[in-house]
Formats: structure tokens, C-alpha cells, sequence
């Protein structure tokens, strides 16, 4: 066998890539920062050191150990959604947050760790790459329950990034087969209308106004507008640090949480945000690496689930902040302010690790 | 090993992740691409707008002084209340808030927002103006939910002293779409106030101002945060007016509440005094926006009040034009003073009977006592032997049927007939019965109180003055002394007449009203017939009433080197013209007055108790 030593046992380009993201985080951060609440900034330093230190501990954990479990931890999840529900604390009109005197947590972040390896365990007890009908109907029942709790609690933003974990997951072990995509048609037919109608008024106007940005310039269509004013008006080099006034002077809405990128872009311009974005493809690219050399099934389905994750974030809230996707308020991972996001990625780059660190049989 | 060939299926779709991956990706450099380097410039301008609030700042217009420097027009700031509309993300909200709060109208924000569609889009719009204190204290406390409103200090033109010199003075008015299409407009943009009528309108590019403009640095919530750059506007130019503030008191409160016209000019420069006409109105009306209301009140009027009856309403001058008459009998030498005429109340001529004003008649009359008792007969008499064509002559060179020049907008030229004019106009020739009708100033001749008076300076002075009411300056053209009329009538003819007209005032004629102690006003009354006189008697009480002859007199003074022309006329003011002499007597006495019991020879500005005492 190969010597212990000559491998690396940190994927460095991932690790490294995380770091790099995180530090135009806290760039933003500090810029958003110094117009509204100094606090922040400091704050996003603690939950990155908090968020690193549970991604080498998490790294260190046989990822065997954790999937075993995944069951517990699932229903463990449930019941602490579900107690949400009960004696959780509301923000911005989601009850989904725990309030530990100055911190705020969000558990359903976390939760999302819980589901990955809940469905790597079932997806691993199947040897075959064929899937019943019954093994859809648990993998619906598996993902649809936080998703209703959370949908309850008033967070459909959160509640969506569920889906893509499972369809990741799911994809991965039966590839595009007609019958499937034949049922996520028929799902989506029955789903789309009965959601639509489940959806407030406010949600309705914004996919309408992504499609039709003409339909109100001054109205729902502000924010993405604006955003894209910023974005435009950073320029191939950007206004400098601290100098983007767009996003600064409160035009753009949230700009040290889901319009993080806006600011940035409008500040760094095009080069910056380019290297953001190549940052983000290379963290993405080596997770795919990571699921291709895994040393068994488990590992694929682990790494491909936080890859799926990690890859629906960056693709709603960047597209969200180009103003080419409905405007959906999730968090920009490891750049966004916010230590549930923070550390729920660092924990889930720290999965992807622990598969990296033991992709050989000893 | 089943499970390792599992896994290498896995694998092989891991492919189709990184080909979405790499795709997605694309996708946004392209969109990133396009924003921030194609579309550069246009975002950039954006965030600009954004950001950058550019709050007009609006020049006050140039002050109109009286000819001693006293203030006639001015200007007052007041806060108005400003929309931005590229703010205004909920129109109907702003709409709502400011119906609520200030108790404003819908329907009239909703009008002035159409109006504003035209407007750039960054143009703010005046939604309100001369807040109150406690409107102002309502609108910065709700700022914060309200970025698109925004308070400006503004100029607003002030009237000082309301409808005095209404007519002359003008007033402003929102530039009209056909007015912006104009080369003298083209620095103006939509909503800005011009002077569209009288002495505003007619020096209007001296009188505006440059507009400066501040452009601050906002934030989202509209508050303002520093002042980019600041522009400061920079008032319009003084005008300087020959107006005598004194004399046009008099003549305002002269005519009262008659309609009619005053106008009094210096003889030997030309410079009007004082210019008057009733009904009027409030300048000050227009410079705030005149409501629908009270548009129509001022334009339904069967008077008319926003006619400035000086220049832009031609009369029958009726016996005025005896004196035109007389000159040029004189001239034509088919008379002299001596010519006799007998006056037995009426005559025939061409089978037509036409009478005396005095049903008794004059009995034997010459020139001096026709035109001392204004004798019909006499110039009946007189126009049958000068013939239409001679009349047209001297009143043409007396300046009638032409504009006099003067520089303000709507000046009418009147009409002096003739027989190409009949033949023209009507399809018909010239019967000579009109002419005897002409002879005593009716029939289709018309003249303004303006003509009249400068033919009356012409036989004072013997000289045509360049009527002017703004100093002129004769490097710009617009300014030019008017239109001078070549005259070089015989000094002996002007005097008699100069005398007949002394003795209409003071010496038992008909115009004694006029009279002033030491002061020799000489002058001529005039009753000009609105309708023939068969018409009338014809009309019930009521209706007579709406056609009582015009009240005239013209007049200057003193008799020797005459100084102050006066031409009054008093609409329905009845027979004999005395009304109309009351007023002038009025005039002369206020300007003998001020001008020449001065000591010291310069003029002193009369007290209110003074000018009261006068009256």
C-alpha cells in the first residue's frame, strides 16, 4: 500500500479556497461595517476561527462514525425544529432562531448536515443503482418533513435549499432516467400550482418580477435593480474598498448578508469578483474531485450532497445578485454575515475533508 | 466486486456535475462581464443619479422699480414641496401620505403629475408650494419613509402693491409648450415660470436670472448628507420702469371701480408715468399656480380684466378727433379761425340729418367755440369740405391706424377708414355720409387711449415723443426708440388749437372738471357712441344702460411748454365727458403737485396723507 506519509492529509486547494472566500467576507463585512455596525465585523472574525476550528474537528471524525448515526441525528434535527415551532424566537417573520443572549443561532442551517447524512446512510443501503418506488417514497418522506417544519416556521428561502440536496443525491445514484425525470415532471405539476398558492403575495411578485423585470422598475424589481446598479458601476477595477457608495448608502438592501456579492463587486469591480467567483468554482471542483476519488459509496454520497448544497447557494444568491434569478433570501456561503451559515459550511467542508483524508484503504 | 462497479457509475456522473458546474459559471462571468464592463457607463450614471439628488435651485427674477427707485416688483422665498419621481417607488403611496397628511387633493396631485410626464425624468416636481411652518415640520419628520419628497427654498414673485400697474408690470406664468419650441426659450425647460405678459414678458430675458442648482450626496432615506457642489443662481437683471408710483396711485384709484383706461406720458421724452386699466386683476395670482377656477373667472369675465385697455382695445374717440380734425382744416386751409359756421342743432347732408350734441345749437360758431363747446355741426361742415382721403391723411400722420411702438405685447393699431378700405373690407364703396359721421370721431374709426394721447402731444409739443416705459437702451435693438412719425405741421395752426383746448378747460368749455389752480391744463372731452343712436332708443332701460356712451378726454399741461400728456377713458361713463375729466383733472393736479411746487425743482414722493389730500 501507498506510505501514510507522502499524502496529504488536508486537501490544501480546498482548504485554502474556503479561506480565501471567508477573507472577502470579512472584506465586506468591514466595508458594510463601517457605515452601519461595527460589531459585525468582529463578530464574523469569531464564527470564522468558531467555523474553521469545527471543520478540522469534523475533518478529524471518520465520516463512517457520523453516517452510522445519521438516523439519530436526523430525528434529533426533527425534534429541534419541531420545539422551534413551540418556544422559537421570531426574526424578520421567521420563527426559526434561537437566542442565546447576544447570539443568534439558526438551527436550520445546521439540520441541513443532519439530512446529508441521513440519506447517505439510506442511499448507502442500497447496493443497486436502481431505485423503487418505495425507496422514493422514504427519500420524499425523509426530505419533506424539516422541509414542512421549516416552511412552518416561516422560512421558505431556507426550506428551499433542502430540495437540492436531495435531487443531488438522489440524481447521483440513478442518473437522468426517464421515469424519474417523468415523475419530477408529474411532482412539479402538482407541486408548482398548490405552492404558488401556498406562496405570500410578496414571494408571487418577485418570481413574476425576475421574469418580467419591466413589470414594476420601482416596486419589487428595486432591489435586484439596484444591485445590478451596483454591480455595473464597481467597473472592471472596482471603486476601492469602503468607497461603494451604491451599496453603502442603503440602495441596496442587505449588503453584509445576501447582497454581500453586490457589494463587493461594485467596490473590487470585475477582477475582484471574478476571483470570487473562481474561488467558489474551485472550492466546487474539488468537491467534485473529492466524491470521484472517495473510498466508498458513502463518501461519494456525503461529498456529493454538500456539493450540491454548496452549489445551489452560490448559484440562487449570485444569480439573485445579477438580478438573473428570483429574488430568494439565502445567505452567500462563507462570504454572507451570519454564523449558522458560517459554521454550518465550515462543518460541511469539514465532511467533505474527513471523506478527502481517507479516500485509500489502510 | 458489485460494489466497486457501483461506484464507478457514480463516479462517471460526477462528470455531468462539473460540464453544470462549468456551465453555470460561464453564465455568470458573461453576466458579471456585461454588467460591469460593457454597461459600465450606464450603471455608473445610475448609481450617480442615484445618490447624487440635484435640488434646482431657482434665480429669483431681476426687480422692476418705479423712476425713483422704488421697489414695484419683488420676491419672496417660500419652502415648496418637491417629488423626485425616479425615488417614488410606490407612487400611490406618496400620493396617499401627502393626501392624508396635507390635505391635499388627489385628483390635483394626480394632475400635476400628468403634466410633469413631459418633464426629464430626474426634473423633481413642485407638488406644493408656500408650505406652512407646521407643513414643513410634518413633511422632515416623515422623511425617512419618504425619500422621494424634498423641501426647497424657492423664489415666488411678489406684486408689491397687488393689482397696481397690473397690466403694465404683466405677470409670470409656466412656459407654454409652444413657447419652449421658441428660439428666445430655448434655455428654458418644462415648468419653468416666464413673464408672459406685459413689462415681464416684453423684458423678460433682462429680468431672469441663471438658475444654479445643488447637487448632495443622499442616501436611500433622502436625507441629505453633503453638498457636492453648489451652484449658487444668480438674480435676474433690475428694470428700471418710468413708472411714477405717485401718479399711478392716482390714476389706479382715479378710476375706481369703472372700466376704463388712464395713461399719462412725459411730452418731451416720451416716458409713460403712469398706464392704468379696469376692470384688472392680481398679478400675484399667477405666481403661485392659478387654479382652473380662478383661470376662468379672470377670462369668463364680459370686461375682460386681463386687457390692458391703454394700448390693446381700440375706441370710437368721438370728440377727441376734432381736435384732428381741426388741424387739418388748418392745414388744408379750408378753414381759418375766422370760417363761420351757423348751428342751428341739426343739418342735412347727402338727404341725411345728422344733429348737434346741443339740441338748441350754437347759433354762429367759429373754430375756438366749436371746439371749446364741441360742436358738431361745424365738422360736419369741416369734413364734407376736407373729403374722407385728407382725413386719412392727417390721421395718419397723427399717428392713428398704426401701432405706436411701444415695446409690450397685443398693441392694436386701430382702424382709419377709407374708401380702398371699404372696398376691401366690406365689398363696398364709400358713401359720403360716412364721412360726416367720421368728421366727429364715430362711424368705423377706431383709436387706443395711447394714439390719442401722443396725437394730442404731437399738437402740444409739436413734436412726436417716443413712447417708452423702460429706459431705453439703444444698443439692443428691441429697445429702439419706436416708430417716429415725420411731422412738420404749421406753428401757428398747433397754436390756435393749443388754445381752443386751453378754453375747453378754463374758460367755460367742456372739460372744466380738468381744471387745476396755476396750472393751465389744456384739453378736449369726447362722448363716443358705443351704438348709433336709432339703435338705442330702440332698447329697453336695462340694456341702454350697457351701451351709455364712452366718457374721453385728452388733455397736457401747463399750455406753455407742455410737460405731462393724460388721456382718459371711462367705459359707460355718460355724455359730456365729464367723468373722464374728473380722473385727468386728478392726474394734472398730482403731478403739478409733485413736480413743480418743489422748491428745489426735483421731485418730492408724495405721503399717503399727501396723496389723499389730492384726491
Amino acid at each position: 500500500m501507498f506510505g501514510n506519509k507522502s499524502l496529504p492529509k488536508l486537501d490544501y486547494l480546498l482548504f485554502g479556497a474556503s479561506l480565501g472566500l471567508a477573507f472577502f467576507g470579512v472584506l465586506g463585512i468591514y466595508s458594510a461595517a463601517s457605515s452601519g455596525s461595527p460589531g459585525i465585523f468582529v463578530r464574523q472574525f469569531f464564527w470564522i476561527i468558531l467555523g474553521v476550528g469545527v471543520c478540522l474537528i469534523v475533518a478529524s471524525v471518520d465520516y463512517h462514525l457520523l453516517v452510522d448515526h445519521g438516523l439519530q441525528f436526523y430525528l434529533c434535527s426533527l425534534g429541534l425544529l419541531g420545539g422551534l415551532l413551540l418556544f422559537g424566537t421570531e426574526i424578520n417573520g421567521s420563527k426559526s432562531w434561537i437566542v442565546l443572549g447576544d447570539v443568534q443561532f439558526q438551527p436550520s442551517e445546521i439540520v441541513k448536515l443532519a439530512v446529508i447524512l441521513a440519506l447517505a446512510q439510506y442511499l448507502g443501503q442500497i447496493s443497486r443503482n436502481r431505485l423503487t418506488w418505495q425507496h422514493y417514497t422514504g427519500l420524499s418522506a425523509m426530505i419533506l418533513a424539516p422541509v414542512v417544519l421549516i416552511v412552518l416556521q416561516g422560512d421558505l428561502g431556507t426550506a428551499l435549499t433542502y430540495l437540492p440536496i436531495l435531487a443531488g443525491m438522489t440524481l447521483l445514484v440513478t442518473g437522468l432516467r426517464k421515469k424519474l425525470l417523468l415523475g419530477m415532471l408529474v411532482f412539479s405539476l402538482v407541486v408548482t400550482p398548490l405552492t404558488w398558492l401556498a406562496l405570500k403575495d410578496y414571494q408571487k411578485q418577485r418570481i413574476l418580477v425576475t421574469l418580467d423585470p419591466d413589470l414594476d422598475p420601482q416596486g419589487i424589481g428595486y432591489q435586484t435593480r439596484q444591485s445590478r446598479i451596483a454591480i455595473g458601476s464597481g467597473g472592471l477595477l472596482g471603486k476601492g474598498v469602503g468607497q461603494g457608495l451604491q451599496s453603502k448608502l442603503g440602495f441596496v438592501p442587505e449588503v453584509h448578508t445576501d447582497f454581500i456579492f453586490a457589494l463587493l463587486a461594485e467596490e473590487i469591480g470585475f477582477v475582484g469578483a471574478s476571483i470570487i467567483l473562481m474561488l467558489y468554482l474551485l472550492v466546487l471542483m474539488r468537491l467534485i474531485h473529492i466524491a470521484e476519488t472517495a473510498r466508498d459509496r458513502v463518501g461519494i454520497l456525503i461529498v456529493t450532497g454538500v456539493a450540491s448544497l454548496m452549489f445551489f447557494h452560490v448559484v440562487v444568491n449570485v444569480g439573485m445578485t445579477l438580478g438573473i434569478l428570483p429574488a430568494i433570501g439565502i445567505p452567500l456561503p462563507l462570504l454572507s454575515y451570519g454564523g449558522s451559515s458560517i459554521v454550518t459550511t465550515f462543518a460541511a467542508l469539514g465532511l467533505a475533508l474527513s471523506v478527502f483524508q481517507r479516500r485509500f484503504v489502510y | 466486486m458489485p460494489i466497486f462497479q457501483d461506484n464507478r457509475k457514480l463516479v462517471s456522473r460526477l462528470g455531468w456535475a462539473r460540464a453544470l458546474l462549468v456551465i453555470s459559471f460561464l453564465l455568470f462571468f458573461v453576466q458579471l462581464w456585461f454588467l460591469s464592463v460593457l454597461n459600465h457607463e450606464h450603471y455608473r450614471q445610475l448609481a450617480e443619479q442615484n445618490r447624487i439628488r440635484i435640488f434646482p435651485q431657482i434665480a429669483p427674477r431681476g426687480l422692476i422699480y418705479d423712476r425713483e427707485g422704488r421697489v414695484l416688483v419683488d420676491n419672496v422665498f417660500e419652502f415648496n414641496l418637491l417629488l423626485f419621481r425616479e425615488e417614488a417607488h410606490q407612487l400611490e403611496e406618496s400620493v396617499q401620505f401627502l393626501t392624508d397628511g396635507l390635505s391635499l387633493d388627489t385628483e390635483l396631485i394626480e394632475e400635476i403629475l400628468r403634466k410633469a410626464v413631459g418633464y426629464d425624468r430626474y426634473q423633481p416636481v413642485t407638488i406644493k408650494e408656500d408650505l406652512s411652518m407646521e407643513e414643513v415640520a410634518y413633511l422632515l419628520a416623515h422623511q425617512p419613509e419618504h425619500p422621494e419628497l424634498g423641501i426647497v427654498k424657492q423664489p415666488r414673485r411678489l406684486y408689491r402693491y397687488g393689482n397696481l400697474a397690473a397690466h403694465m408690470l404683466g405677470y409670470v406664468g409656466e412656459i407654454s409648450l409652444e413657447q419652449l419650441q421658441q428660439p428666445e426659450f430655448a434655455q428654458n425647460k418644462p415648468s419653468d415660470l416666464v413673464g408672459q405678459y406685459g413689462v415681464e414678458r416684453s423684458h423678460n430675458q433682462t429680468l431672469t436670472g441663471i438658475d444654479g442648482l445643488r447637487r448632495v450626496l443622499v442616501d436611500s432615506r433622502g436625507r441629505n448628507l453633503l453638498d457636492v457642489e453648489n451652484v449658487a443662481p444668480i438674480i435676474g437683471k433690475p428694470l428700471q420702469t418710468t413708472i411714477d408710483l405717485d401718479l399711478q396711485e392716482i390714476a389706479e384709484s382715479g378710476l375706481g371701480n369703472d372700466t376704463g383706461a388712464v395713461v399719462a406720458f412725459d411730452a418731451r421724452t416720451g416716458e409713460i408715468m403712469a398706464m392704468a386699466s379696469r376692470p384688472t386683476f392680481d398679478p400675484n395670482q399667477f405666481a403661485r399656480n392659478l387654479s382652473p377656477e380662478e383661470w376662468n373667472n379672470l377670462v369668463d369675465q364680459p370686461d375682460s380684466p386681463l386687457q390692458n385697455r391703454v394700448f390693446q382695445n381700440a375706441f370710437s374717440p368721438g370728440s377727441i378727433f376734432k381736435i384732428i380734425m381741426a388741424l387739418a382744416g388748418l392745414e388744408r386751409s379750408v378753414i381759418d379761425a375766422s370760417s363761420v359756421v351757423r348751428c342751428t342743432g341739426e343739418a342735412t347732408f347727402y338727404n341725411r340729418r345728422f344733429d348737434c350734441w346741443r339740441e338748441a345749437g350754437h347759433g354762429e360758431i367759429a373754430l375756438r367755440e366749436a371746439i371749446q363747446h364741441s360742436c358738431n355741426i361745424y365738422f360736419y361742415n369741416l369734413g364734407q369740405k376736407l373729403g374722407i382721403q385728407d382725413i386719412e391723411t392727417f390721421s395718419r400722420r397723427m399717428g392713428l391706424g398704426v401701432k405706436t411702438g411701444i415695446n409690450l405685447l397685443g398693441e392694436v393699431p386701430g382702424l382709419v377708414p377709407s374708401e380702398k378700405w371699404k372696398r376691401r373690407a366690406r365689398g363696398e364703396p364709400w358713401y359720403p355720409g360716412e364721412t360726416i359721421s367720421v368728421a366727429i370721431g364715430q362711424g368705423p374709426l377706431l383709436a387706443t387711449p395711447l394714439q390719442l394721447a401722443r396725437a394730442i402731444s404731437i399738437i402740444a409739443t409739436g413734436r412726436v415723443p417716443a413712447l417708452h416705459l423702460v429706459e431705453l437702451n439703444l444698443d439692443s435693438p428691441k429697445d429702439a426708440i419706436p416708430f417716429v412719425l415725420p411731422v412738420d405741421f404749421v406753428p401757428e395752426n398747433l397754436e390756435q388749437i393749443r388754445e381752443a383746448m386751453w378754453s375747453v378747460v378754463n374758460d367755460g368749455g367742456t372739460g372744466q372738471a380738468a381744471q387745476v389752480a396755476n396750472f393751465e391744463v389744456c384739453g378736449k372731452t369726447g362722448t363716443a357712441q358705443t351704438i348709433s343712436r336709432a339703435a338705442r332708443e330702440e332698447l329697453s332701460e336695462d340694456s341702454a344702460e350697457r351701451f351709455e356712451p364712452n366718457a374721453w378726454f385728452v388733455g397736457f399741461a401747463p399750455r406753455n411748454d407742455p410737460e405731462i400728456v393724460v388721456a382718459v377713458i371711462v367705459q359707460r361713463g355718460g355724455a359730456g365727458g365729464g367723468s373722464a375729466a374728473r380722473i385727468a383733472g386728478k392726474m394734472f393736479k398730482g403731478y403739478y403737485k409733485k413736480y413743480r411746487t418743489s422748491v428745489s425743482g426735483f421731485a418730492v414722493a408724495f405721503t399717503q396723507d399727501e396723496a389723499d389730500k389730492i384726491l
